[in-house]
């Protein structure tokens, strides 16, 4: 059976309109936007408190969410994050790009890749714990209520990424 | 008036509202194309503007409507959440993370 081809992406301007009326059901409902980083740091604190409950107490950004006999996974966060995980998946199965892969450019491995990957999500993590918030919870969100904070880290998440562009040119292209 | 106190719904209700606008939120980004790190990556290179477009307009999109629903009083713009400015974490963490997104591929 020959693979079916995969369908090509919505146009970006319909996503982002989607994308916009998604963020604005979210203000009305819930009042407040839309979250991914703060999520995955319950769901990181729930793993830890498992194996190392005395780490947790001591670790403040970790006892905010899990210390004592706080669960870490009963807030709206996690329900969010998973929710995401299965939409993504279900979106890219229906159009047929679901498929095991390691997306990379053209002249790096794949080990080189993966370490590249991990070293990158670390820096984001560890950054988006600082900043609270990610391009989720801080720009998209944030910026739609113009939180001038949001702002501030949305230009320089752009300055981060265009700033090291040319000299790591080599992981991408 | 919105938004609305959720406090009376049960864990099961409340998470399965807050599945559902994740799952829209992960559906609408992968059908951007989100789910490709290369297409991510390559917006800093300026070969592909996707990640802008989408940003900018779901930004716009959104911050009008919340203003407009504010204006004809349906929605209680003091009771929603406004993220807190700390510009140096903002600025700090905003560098690591786009240098992060770069390396990593998001």
């Amino acid at each position: 059976m020959k693979p079916q081809a995969a369908s090509p992406y919505v146009n970006p301007y319909i996503a982002g309109l989607a994308l916009g009326v998604l963020l604005f059901v979210a203000f009305f409902l819930t009042g407040h936007g839309l979250g991914a980083s703060g999520g995955l740091q319950r769901i990181e604190a729930a793993a830890i408190k498992v194996v190392a409950p005395d780490h947790v107490d001591r670790t403040s950004q970790y006892a905010a969410v899990a210390g004592g006999t706080r669960n870490p996974l009963d807030h709206w966060l996690v329900w969010s994050v998973i929710g995401v995980a299965l939409g993504g998946f279900v979106s890219g199965w229906r159009a047929g790009r679901a498929k095991v892969e390691i997306q990379k450019g053209p002249h790096i491995s794949r080990p080189a890749r993966l370490v590249f990957a991990f070293l990158g999500g670390s820096l984001v993590g560890f950054a988006a714990r600082m900043a609270r918030g990610c391009t989720s919870g801080q720009a998209l969100s944030g910026g739609s209520v113009l939180s001038v904070g949001s702002w501030i880290f949305m230009m320089c998440v752009f300055a981060g990424a265009y700033a090291l562009a040319f000299p790591l040119q080599r992981l991408w292209r | 008036m919105a938004p609305f106190d959720l406090s009376g719904l049960s864990t099961v209700q409340a998470g399965l509202l807050y599945l559902a606008i994740g799952f829209s939120f992960g559906f609408i980004l992968e059908r951007a194309g989100f789910g490709s790190a290369r297409k991510l990556a390559a917006q800093f290179f300026l070969h592909d503007m996707t990640v802008i477009k989408v940003m900018f307009t779901g930004i716009m999109t959104a911050a009008l409507l919340v203003a407009w629903a504010g204006a004809l009083g349906w929605l209680d713009l003091d009771a929603i959440w406004v993220n807190p400015t700390y510009v140096w974490p903002a600025v700090v963490g905003g560098l690591l993370l786009g240098m992060g997104f770069l390396i990593g591929g998001y």
